[in-house]
């Protein structure tokens, strides 16, 4: 398992002010924050090459769903959460039992969620 | 011998010419059954009917009057309409009260039997009906009488007929029976008549009812459908076939029903339909239809299995088809709705947290912090005020800042430049409503709207040459104290530099000029519009 301090997270969030939020946690944290960001494009691309050991995804994306970023990062092997407003309820098919941080959000659940992000970082 | 001889010969003629006026009678009369006999068996309407049976009543029995009374029980009691007559004027009767069952009708409407006399004025039930005795005035002048009811087979009287003559003692034995046998035919004729003439109404209520159901199910734009649970035949009205894209004149069978069936909804359609005709469950369903062309429309059938005692089962199923297409889509907006709205509520409370979060680290005191944070929540329920006058579509950009600032006391000092307003999505608005907001609250905290000479110019157009298109605006401040970059990274620096940058894909610049704050955004149009 990976200590949270230095962990490299891609935060994948449409929403400033929600990101910069998640920005501030995972910094206290002592994460460093990749991205974030607030396109599908951009964050298929980080996903798919950028250094990180786990991810937060922002379910919706300006009315695009996030999953194909999710494929893509389980394709590489990265442990990631979503971050939802609708719980599981929103999630497709084929991401039913992925790790949901429910919004809104305290810190200790973000650290809860890493955690176990972490534990599957090898 | 001779004399005998003789006197027996001319008995014997006397008895010949009396035997040949009798059986000329006989053949007259027979003629006449057999006429009447057959008149009756072509049919017609009842009137007719009665009126041969009346008119040969009178020829058979050589009455000077005859008449038919149709038994009808109103609910006063009973009275009797008179049906046919013959040998008088229907003025006749018409001059005097419906005929009442009194003692000399009542064996006839009674059905008790034939009433034959001699002289109906010498018999004893003649004339007791008060306040009348005796012929009632402008009664027919009838001595002999003959009255026969017509009785049908099961028992029931449908009225009488009724012979009568000046004379007395005109009818004999012979013309009873005759009369009897007559009215027994004309009984067996007018109830033909009357089953014919109830099946006819029957039928035109029944022609009524469909065209009344058919008028509802057409208004309503509900299909009819049958089922022949055994052969599979399946019988749709127009609307029905509608209802599955087909025009009225395409056949469309069971087969081509459950083909059109969503494959996702068929097996589910199927075992329904199975469950109806087994165990005579309601068949109450909504399925998804493919109609020819590709589009999908919802269809809403109920309908139920007829059981038949002889068959121990259901032969036929019938109902009726909606097409609920629009109801269907009207719940899937509503869903996506209320997933949105919960979305949005919950995208907020994170917003409000993130805010709270923010002025908290950039805040020196509780004053300060309350100060701040009840400003930018104010500013982010302005934005909410906003989206929600233009239904949640978005609104203008000069909308924005006519919101943001409408509890500036500076607004007057701020001036607009621009050719074109622009509409922004509600996420666009939502994200320039709050730095509208940073911009204005620092302007009056430390900029030019801190003087009562400052003034601030807005200005926004389409770069030029730039493709895809860029919105640059600028928010240039003007005769305000001199201006110092903070030393500290406030809320509103980062929201707009890094938050609102990354939100709409935009670059934003802040020059600390020394003439005043100078915010440059340069944000691509597809990012902003709805």
């Amino acid at each position: 398992m990976k200590p949270l301090t230095a962990l490299k997270v891609l935060v994948v969030e449409d929403e400033a002010l929600v990101s910069m939020l998640v920005e501030d946690m995972l910094s206290d944290l002592g994460c460093v924050v990749v991205g974030p960001a607030a396109e599908l494009e951009e964050a298929l691309r980080l996903a798919g090459s950028a250094d990180i050991d786990a991810a937060l995804l922002d379910v919706n994306l300006g009315g695009r769903p996030i999953f194909p970023v999710a494929d893509a990062l389980k394709e590489r092997g990265v442990p990631f959460a979503f971050a939802s407003g609708y719980g599981e309820a929103g999630l497709s098919e084929g991401h039913k039992g992925a790790t949901v941080l429910q919004k809104p959000f305290r810190e200790a659940d973000l650290r809860r969620v890493l955690e176990g992000l972490a534990a599957q970082v090898v | 011998m001779g004399l005998v001889a003789e006197d027996g010969i001319d008995d014997l003629t006397a008895r010949l010419a009396m035997a040949q006026v009798a059986l000329a009678d006989e053949i007259r009369r027979s003629r006449a059954l057999n006429r009447i006999a057959e008149a009756l068996g072509a049919g017609g309407d009842a009137e007719t009917l009665v009126q041969i049976v009346v008119d040969g009543g009178v020829e058979l029995t050589g009455a000077q009057f005859g008449a038919f009374f149709y038994n009808v029980v109103d609910a006063t009691g009973e009275s009797f309409m008179l049906y046919s007559l013959a040998g008088a004027p229907r003025a006749a009767f018409e001059n005097f009260p419906m005929p009442r069952k009194t003692e000399v009708f009542a064996p006839t409407f009674d059905g008790l039997g034939v009433v034959r006399s001699e002289d109906i004025t010498q018999d004893p039930r003649y004339g007791h009906n008060t306040p009348r005795r005796g012929m009632p005035e402008g009664h027919l002048p009838v001595r002999s009488y003959l009255a026969v009811p017509v009785i049908t087979r099961e028992g029931s009287v449908l009225g009488g007929l009724f012979f009568g003559h000046p004379e007395v003692a005109r009818f004999d034995a012979r013309a009873e029976s005759v009369m009897v046998g007559l009215a027994a035919q004309a009984a067996v004729a007018i109830e033909s008549v009357r089953s014919r003439e109830a099946a006819q109404v029957e039928l035109d209520q029944r022609r009524d009812t469909e065209e009344r159901l058919k008028f509802a199910l057409d208004s309503g734009r509900l299909g009819s459908w049958e089922l022949d649970v055994e052969t599979r035949d399946y019988l749709a009205s127009d609307i029905c076939k509608a209802n599955y894209g087909r025009r009225p004149d395409e056949d469309f069978g069971f087969a081509d029903l459950v083909a059109s069936v969503h494959p996702g909804d068929r097996e589910r359609m199927s075992a329904a339909i199975e469950d109806a005709i087994r165990h005579g469950a309601e068949y109450d369903i909504e399925y998804r239809v493919r109609i020819p062309g590709g589009e999908t429309r919802w269809v809403h059938a109920r309908g139920r299995a007829a059981q038949t005692a002889d068959h121990g089962g259901a032969r036929r199923m019938a109902g009726v088809s909606l097409d609920v297409t629009d109801r269907k889509r009207a719940e899937e907006r509503q869903k996506l709705l209320v997933n949105e709205l919960n979305h949005r509520v919950k995208n907020t409370l994170v917003s409000v947290q993130s805010i709270a979060s923010q002025t908290l680290r950039t805040t020196d005191s509780p004053e300060a912090f309350r100060e701040a944070f009840e400003g930018r929540l104010m500013a982010l329920s302005h934005t909410h005020n906003l989206l929600t006058e233009q239904n949640w579509e978005g609104a203008s950009l000069r909308e924005i800042f006519d919101f943001e600032l409408e509890a500036f006391a500076a607004r007057e000092r701020i001036d607009f430049d621009y050719i074109r307003d622009l509409q922004l999505s509600p996420k666009s608005t939502v994200a320039l409503g709050m730095a509208v907001h940073e911009l204005a609250t620092n302007a009056l905290k430390y900029g030019a709207l801190s003087t009562p000479q400052g003034r601030v110019q807005v200005v926004w157009a389409l770069e030029p040459a730039s493709e895809p298109p860029v919105l640059r605006l600028t928010w240039t401040e003007s005769g305000g104290p001199p201006v110092v970059p903070p030393t500290r990274h406030g809320f509103g620096a980062r929201l707009l530099e890094k938050g609102l940058a990354r939100e709409l894909s935009a670059q934003v610049n802040l020059a600390y000029d020394s003439l005043g704050l100078v915010c440059t955004m340069r944000l691509p149009i597809r990012a902003l519009e709805p």
